[in-house]
């Protein structure tokens, strides 16, 4: 199992449209994808889940992957969510 | 409504009534092609004349977005519901949104969940149309839509669900 920690960066926050961009990245990978948030776990192949996350802005978050491409995984996450939100 | 709950025993199925005073239309028609396109799952476009927001089914409320310009209502037999008026409004931060209800609050379909402010959302926002989007679950067999003129008791979801 792999963790690293995300911050959120973008203005407004994982809403339909980054949670969306969340879930495409997610599902790319064979790996558990996770997020926990305030001890929450959110799987990140679920678009109801990410939505229900409702991550804002400077809030940190946890990636958790476990599976054949768990470090591959972990690390496309944190790009995208520091980085693939941005506009 | 009685004839529908006799119906029930032998097809299963669900009902959600109009989230608005107003209209409800196709959901192709929502200037966004994230809903447009049907990415989060089929439902409806609607506008609401009065701005306020009921529960279109009982349920319970999943989350609401911290900008409460949207909600999440998971319906008591599984469905969850994306309820988000208008689009870009998230950028509005909560300004001209009010919500009455918060997560894991139980509502009855018709209770009032948010109201907003229809003219502050033209200023500011791409546009008030707003969206319900029935998120992609295995429990749904087939839905139907009833488009047009609305109150809050029109019927305008009809969902069969798998047995």
């Amino acid at each position: 199992m792999m963790e690293k920690k995300a911050i959120v960066k973008n203005e407004t926050g994982i809403h339909a449209r980054p949670a969306l961009t969340v879930v495409k990245e997610a599902s790319k990978f064979k790996s558990e994808v996770l997020i926990v948030k305030d001890g929450n776990e959110y799987n990140a192949k679920s678009i109801v889940a990410i939505m229900c996350m409702a991550a804002v802005k400077n809030e940190e978050l946890i990636i958790k992957t476990s599976g054949v491409d768990e470090e591959a995984a972990a690390v496309a996450m944190v790009k995208i969510i520091e980085e693939g939100l941005l506009k | 409504m009685f004839k529908f709950l006799k119906k029930n025993k032998e097809e299963k199925g669900m009902i959600l009534k109009s989230p608005v005073v107003g209209r409800c239309f196709d959901i192709s028609e929502i200037p966004d092609e994230v809903f447009s396109s049907k990415m989060l799952g089929n439902g409806i476009g609607f506008e609401s004349t009065e701005g306020i927001l009921y529960a279109p089914v009982d349920g319970e409320i999943l989350q609401v977005f911290p900008t409460k310009h949207a909600l999440i209502l998971k319906s008591a037999e599984g469905i969850e519901i994306l309820l988000h008026i208008g689009i870009d409004t998230v950028e509005m931060k909560g300004e001209g949104f009010e919500s009455f209800v918060e997560k894991g609050k139980k509502v009855k379909a018709g209770d009032k969940l948010l109201t907003f402010d229809n003219d502050l959302i033209k200023a500011k926002a791409k546009t008030n149309l707003s969206v319900l989007v029935l998120t992609e679950n295995e429990i749904m067999e087939s839905v139907e839509f009833n488009f047009g003129t609305v109150d809050k008791n029109n019927e305008v979801i009809i969902i069969k669900l798998k047995k």
